[in-house]
């Protein structure tokens, strides 16, 4: 029951399996671009999920004393989702450029149009 | 889109409650899952929606792109401003507790000052993108 008990683990590394394969074996740029929020969004879970404390509430003033959740890694995680959308945002600015040089956003066309030069 | 019945009244229907909600996540974000990111993201998707249901022009009445990139901006002020508040007040930058009498008073207003900041700031810059990314094809030709 351990292996079902560390199920947060379980969820990151296949994300992290997915975005990676998605990353890898896609020759669409705008996929590749998918893929690799789907790569950010398994360390995210990875982290945020470390972060709870059982029977935490939030890490707020009040009296006496009180379980909370840990909350350096979500301040963390909430800075990388905001670093992951200006990343997407420019990969996909990027993507733009390209398509507009280029005729399109296949790589393998975008190598054969720059061995063709 | 002009014939799609159905999109236009559902969207007409969704826009005010994702308005609303977008206002919930913003106020309940000290005590529950939520606050400024997440707020002023649902609020940039409702005029993101409203932009691809009605088209680009109808959405730039409402919302021209200047005013997203002001906002944008303005999030960043409101942001800093608490902080300077805070040093003027005799604190150190971003301690909220000296902005009321009340040390708790004082956090519960910073903070939701802060995320007014973030908010403002994330919602102008996802309608800048969306509106740089959708209104691109159209000013190149």
């Amino acid at each position: 029951m351990r292996v079902l008990g560390l199920f947060n683990y379980w969820i990151f590394i296949f994300l992290m399996m997915v975005g990676f394969y998605t990353l890898i074996s896609r020759g669409n740029l705008v996929k590749k671009i998918v893929g690799l929020n789907i790569f950010q969004t398994s360390v995210f879970i990875l982290y945020i999920s470390m972060g709870k404390v059982r029977g935490g509430t939030a890490p707020i003033l009040m009296e006496g004393d009180a379980v909370y959740s840990n909350p350096l890694p979500h301040v963390l995680i909430l800075t990388a989702i905001v670093v992951g959308v200006a990343t997407t945002a420019l990969g996909l600015s990027l993507v733009v450029r390209i398509k507009e040089a280029y005729g399109t956003i296949e790589e393998d066309e975008i190598q054969a149009e720059d061995l063709r030069l | 889109m002009e014939d799609r019945v159905i999109l236009r009244v559902g969207a007409k229907i969704l826009i005010p409650h994702i308005l609303l909600f977008a206002l919930y996540v913003q106020f309940h974000g000290d005590y529950g899952p939520g606050g400024g990111f997440q707020a002023g993201v649902i609020f940039a998707s409702a005029f993101i929606l409203y932009a691809l249901i009605y088209g680009l022009a109808h959405a730039k009445r409402v919302l021209p792109l200047g005013f997203a990139s002001f906002c944008a901006a303005l999030g960043v002020v409101i942001y800093a401003g608490v902080g300077v508040a805070t040093l003027l007040k005799g604190g150190v930058f971003l301690e909220y507790g000296v902005l009321r009498h009340d040390p708790v008073h004082g956090q519960e207003l910073g903070i939701l000052l802060v995320e007014l900041g973030v908010f403002t700031t994330v919602f102008g810059s996802m309608v800048a993108f969306f509106y740089s990314f959708t209104g691109r094809r159209k000013s190149r030709s």
